[in-house]
């Protein structure tokens, strides 16, 4: 019988910790694993996935590195957390490449086995950091993980010796609940869910490994210290986690489920946006009708067919798939028919880093498609904000008979948070009319395609197999009401305008602009998209602290909402943090003039942490 | 009763001016089909007319139907769209050799491989027209233009052999000047389920004139060209003297006047394998007379009608899409108010009939101590875990308050504890001290406390037990959740004096 030591526990408000591994290691699974356990317990929680580009590379070395991270708390929380406090590692690589996020005298983890000479090699360590001092300012853990799984493992029959070390994440799993103090019982559930019926075996290695670990935790002298989250305050409710990613597809069903249409959904696979498609083909019982295209531009030209279709149409890339579809985005914008683009945006330029976050196509959706084509652009803040914005964007999509454009980006894809699980019967309906008899008022009985609603300036939007309603579209300048072809030059200012306005009007039905802290004064940080948790969360502690700083953060950048130019007037300072050089200042300089901007700007893949923002809010009071 | 549709030709013609340079073969391409679709027996409404980006992407523009006149080369994947939104449209797609077969390429053979239920006519003259004379695709290598001064030097793709390499199910060629010919073609495409291709040689007056006078100068046409006619044997020429004949695996020329009509070749639309769809479409001139008429022609599944098979069939596995549900469908947990607000008693007590008011009304005014509750079972916090199940045993309880040597409530130990941590687990129980398997940081509330918010403490937290400690945190009580069910059948159970029935 082991010694049993005396575990202290003690209360923390928010744990961050990051498990890291080989590609292989199963890491993905054993962090949402994790925060499904947090979550259930009653934490906000708030995860980000790390994950190289290539989906095997070589193991062990620093590209195959695959980390997750969550931030778990009794608070409610913004963001996947700063620097994390925790860091599990697998392997020498995932040492390496983590080591330097995480905060000084913060824990490390380790699996001793798989410090080898080779191991260590291919990390490019010249020396074992685990025998030197260089680890000295952390609290070290080192357990050999994978000879302890394997004797946890080794009565169990049947098992190959690699299905006994693909237990391993689990047996961290396992550790790590143990130390957090969180239940078993989600993810023994997991397991039997997953396993169960079909490999019972694998079942019970896993749960094995997951209860192994649980025991070495409790049986070792190391953690003299164990952590208990209490739960968090959220607001009362049925809560689920949901990824950007889910939550956007299931608000483009539920928009076209509250019109009453068929969501149809063309799109070619690519990172991070890929996750939408497979949710939305997941869902064909709410007519979901998904078309993997064979091509980008296939993609975007099939969401144009399927909208004029009637359908609600929708199309999901990132940034590079845009370029490739602006020329079909540019004949949504000619064509006027309600459609979305979703752009879960990720590192550029060009192909960039497809598995990172970034948030530079804010200029591409607004300006990049040739002549002057005024597209509306939204930007969720949250991963759960995604499901709002996606029925926004259908809801003004349809006012204005426009394409709309939603700007995600791969960390809000990716990550997760807890969501207030909506009454479906809460949500509006979207009201379309398609007419059914011809609109001229001349008696011609023509219908005139482009005969436009005077307050919206939004057109008919008439499907085919409407009798005496034909009518033709096209990409060529157009004679305003009937959209025959013309070059009149007064007739194309005109429709150059009317588009313009079309767009322009929709900031008469969004809402205003919110302003976090004093209503004026001398510094307003301005943000928009996914850095609102970080940019939210120093905000917030400053103002703690007792700081004198307020916080617009953007949702509609197209048009912007109606007070932006009043609220930017009424401070001194504006700071502008953003995952790209500069483009959202561009945007505001354009439309509101010379104000003091002062830029902050991030182009790492990465996602702001509340420190970074904190300390350069600060370093301007 | 299905009503008769009866349209004319001038249906489908609409007010605007045809702009193609006269003498383009355009016109009668666009005459063909405005006389074919009042036959096919559809509502006017039903068509649609997509195209790119060409002179003959201008066709839409005159047709007085559904239209879209596209980007260059995209036709097809709009119609792809149109068609998956709404299978019952009879869409045509218009196109040509520059539009079609290079910059649209790649979707002319995906949608060919998909087999969406379109009509693909595509308008082959050879030459770039609209940007005013430079090589195409399908231009002859050494063709001189614009762009190639010095003679073309790439290779023409062949449509038909592309089409019938992209799994294409319907394929067929047929003349501008032919219009007859044409005619059938339109008709024979319109019938078949799927995509169905339709070539037409035309002629640009102005860039790539005669570029098939060899198939449409009445003195030469009949030499030039073959008509494939289905079931029936190869045979061509003014005076129908010639006939293809196979060679081992190619085909030859022969003349009737030696060989017999038995040995020719016969043409068969229906073949499952392509191939000799495939050898038809590489016969050229001038060596062979080159083939019109329908190549190929198959029944495969049509793209969109499995989508919708799709969606019949998840709706008939997992009932028609329901919103709450494919929220709900993940792991979910219920946050109640972790205070003891106002709002959480409106939630809790939220009852419509008077009784629930008179017990929501004791539950939240009756204290703790009007539940009288039992001194606890009080032990040592350094009792051995032996020596604390006995005591539980003993008394026949299952909670134990485990207090320090100041009295004060350390924690408790609970047949939860036993059952959780201790079980099957521990074999000398002796050795074992039981504030390792105890439960630390408990929760305690005061006997001035309602019973509601003790309830309210259960239901978050799934607790059994709570102690109750006095201002110095000395355990002088405990209630279970028994002990509130007590109180609530006491007063509250239909019978009893308080209670209402």
């Amino acid at each position: 019988m082991t010694k049993l030591k005396d575990a202290i526990f003690e209360d923390v408000e928010s744990i961050t910790i990051r498990f890291a591994g080989d590609s292989g290691d199963g890491m993905q699974l054993t962090g949402t694993q994790f925060s499904n356990s947090a979550a259930i317990f009653g934490n906000d929680i708030s995860t980000l996935p790390d994950f190289p580009a290539e989906i095997r590379a070589p193991a062990g070395t620093l590209a195959g590195v695959s980390g997750f991270q969550v931030n778990f708390s009794s608070e409610d929380i913004l963001t996947p957390g700063d620097a994390p406090q925790v860091l599990v590692a697998m392997n020498p690589a995932a040492l390496k490449a983590n080591l330097p996020d995480l905060v000084t005298g913060g824990t490390i983890i380790v699996n001793t086995d798989a410090f080898t000479k080779g191991n260590l090699k291919k990390a490019g360590y010249t020396e074992n950091p685990l025998e030197n001092d260089s680890l000295k300012d952390y609290v070290v853990h080192k357990l050999p993980i994978t000879s302890l799984n394997r004797a946890a493992l080794e009565h169990i029959e049947g098992l190959t010796s690699k299905d006994i070390d693909r237990c391993k994440n689990f047996f961290a799993l396992g550790l790590t609940f143990w130390i957090y103090d969180r239940p078993l019982d989600t993810s023994l559930e997991f397991i039997e869910r997953k396993f169960g019926k079909k490999l019972p075996i694998i079942a019970e290695a896993n749960k094995t490994a997951l209860q192994a670990g649980y025991s070495v935790g409790h049986n070792t002298e190391a953690f003299q210290t164990r952590y208990h989250i209490k739960p968090a305050s959220l607001e009362p409710g049925l809560y689920r986690k949901v990824t950007g990613n889910e939550a956007t597809a299931m608000g483009l069903i539920t928009a076209a489920k509250k019109a009453g249409k068929p969501l149809f959904y063309g799109t070619y696979p690519i990172t991070p946006a890929s996750d939408i498609l497979h949710f939305l083909a997941a869902q064909k019982n709410f007519d979901v009708r998904t078309f993997q295209a064979e091509d980008e531009i296939a993609a975007m030209g099939s969401v144009l067919g399927a909208a004029f279709g009637g359908a609600f149409a929708v199309t999901g890339t990132s940034g590079p798939g845009i370029a490739l579809k602006s020329e079909a985005m540019n004949l949504g914008i000619m064509l006027e028919l309600p459609m979305v683009i979703v752009n879960v945006q990720r590192g550029g330029p060009s192909t960039g880093l497809p598995t990172k976050t970034e948030q530079s196509d804010l200029l591409q959706a607004m300006y990049g498609r040739n002549g002057e084509s005024p597209m509306p652009v939204l930007a969720p803040a949250t991963p759960s904000d995604c499901f709002d914005m996606a029925i926004e964007a259908f809801r003004l999509a349809v006012r204005a008979t426009t394409p709309v454009c939603i700007l995600s980006d791969g960390y809000l894809g990716n990550s997760a948070e807890p969501w207030l699980i909506p009454n479906p019967d809460d949500i509006e309906p979207i009201v379309v009319t398609h007419p059914t008899a011809p609109n001229s008022q001349n008696g011609s009985g023509k219908f005139l395609p482009y005969k436009r609603d005077p307050e919206s300036l939004g057109r008919p939007w008439a499907i085919p197999g409407t009798p005496g309603l034909e009518h033709r579209l096209g990409g060529l300048a157009k004679q305003p009401e009937t959209g025959n072809v013309s070059y009149v030059p007064a007739e194309n200012q005109q429709m150059n305008n009317e588009r313009a306005e079309k767009v322009a009007r929709l900031a008469n039905v969004i809402p205003e602009q919110e302003v976090v802290g004093p209503q004026s004064g001398d510094l307003l940080v301005v943000s928009w998209g996914s850095t609102f948790g970080a940019v939210r969360s120093a905000v917030m502690r400053l103002q703690k602290a007792g700081k004198t700083v307020s916080h617009a953060h953007i949702r509609y950048l197209n048009p912007f909402p109606k007070n932006m130019g009043d609220i930017l007037d009424r401070f001194d300072r504006i700071l502008v943090p953003e995952m790209n050089m500069g483009q959202l200042i561009i945007l505001l300089r354009g439309k509101y003039g010379t104000h003091n901007f002062i830029p902050f700007n991030k182009v790492q893949g990465r996602p702001f942490t509340i420190s970074e923002v904190a300390d350069r809010i600060e370093s301007l009071l | 009763m299905t009503e008769v549709i009866q349209l004319t030709r001038k249906d489908f013609v609409s007010d605007q001016t045809v702009r193609w340079c006269p003498g383009c073969g355009d016109y009668a391409i666009l005459a063909q089909i405005q006389k074919v679709l009042p036959e096919l027996g559809r509502p006017k409404e039903d068509f649609v007319f997509i195209s790119g980006i060409g002179c003959s992407s201008r066709f839409p523009y005159y047709m007085d139907t559904y239209g879209i006149h596209s980007i260059h080369g995209r036709a097809p994947t709009l119609a792809t769209g149109l068609k998956i939104a709404n299978p019952n449209l009879s869409v045509w797609v218009i196109t040509g050799d520059g539009d079609g077969l290079s910059i649209g390429g790649n979707h002319f053979v995906h949608v060919l491989r998909r087999n969406v239920d379109l009509n693909i006519i595509l308008f082959n003259n050879r030459i770039y027209g609209l940007t005013k004379g430079q090589y195409s695709p399908t231009s002859e290598q050494g063709k001189i233009t614009k762009s190639s001064p010095m003679g073309s030097l790439e290779q023409p793709l062949n449509p038909i052999s592309v089409a019938i390499g992209a799994e294409a199910t319907f394929v067929a060629r047929t003349v501008d000047t032919n219009v007859k010919h044409m005619a059938e073609m339109l008709r024979r495409a319109a019938a078949h389920k799927g995509t169905s291709i339709v070539e037409v040689y035309q002629n640009c007056v102005i860039f790539n004139n005669g570029a098939y006078s060899y198939a449409t100068d009445s003195k030469t046409k009949s030499e030039n060209v073959l008509e494939l006619e289905h079931g029936k044997p190869m045979i061509f020429g003014k005076n129908r003297d010639k006939g293809i004949r196979l060679n081992g695996l190619n085909p030859e020329v022969v003349s009737l006047d030696a060989v017999d009509e038995s040995e020719l070749l016969v043409h068969d639309e229906t073949m499952p394998e392509p191939s000799l769809a495939y050898m038809l479409s590489r016969m050229r001139q001038p060596a062979f007379p080159e083939p019109i008429g329908v190549f190929r022609d198959v029944q495969k599944p049509v793209y969109e009608e499995g989508v919708m098979a799709q969606v019949k069939q998840a709706k008939a596995q997992k009932g028609e899409g329901d919103l709450a549900k494919m929220y709900g469908n993940a792991d979910t947990w219920e946050v109640v108010s972790s205070e003891f607000d106002d709002e959480y008693t409106s939630v809790l007590f939220h009852g419509e009939n008077t009784a629930d008011r008179d017990v929501a009304h004791a539950l939240l005014t009756d204290t703790l101590a009007d539940l009288s509750p039992k001194k606890p079972l009080t032990a040592h916090v350094d009792i051995s875990l032996a020596d604390a199940v006995a005591r539980l045993k003993e008394v026949n309880v299952g909670f134990l308050a485990l207090v320090d040597d100041d009295g004060n409530l350390a924690g408790v130990f609970t047949e939860w504890d036993i059952f959780t941590k201790v079980a099957c687990k521990i074999k000398d129980m002796s050795q074992e001290r039981v504030k390792d398997y105890m439960t630390p940081n408990v929760t305690t509330l005061g006997r001035s406390d309602t019973i509601a918010h003790a309830l309210h403490l259960m239901a978050i937290n799934h607790f059994r037990h709570i102690p109750i400690v006095n201002e110095d945190g000395k355990p002088e009580g405990v209630i279970s959740f028994r002990s509130v069910v007590h109180f609530l059948e006491e007063n509250f159970a239909p019978g009893k004096t308080n209670g209402k029935s």
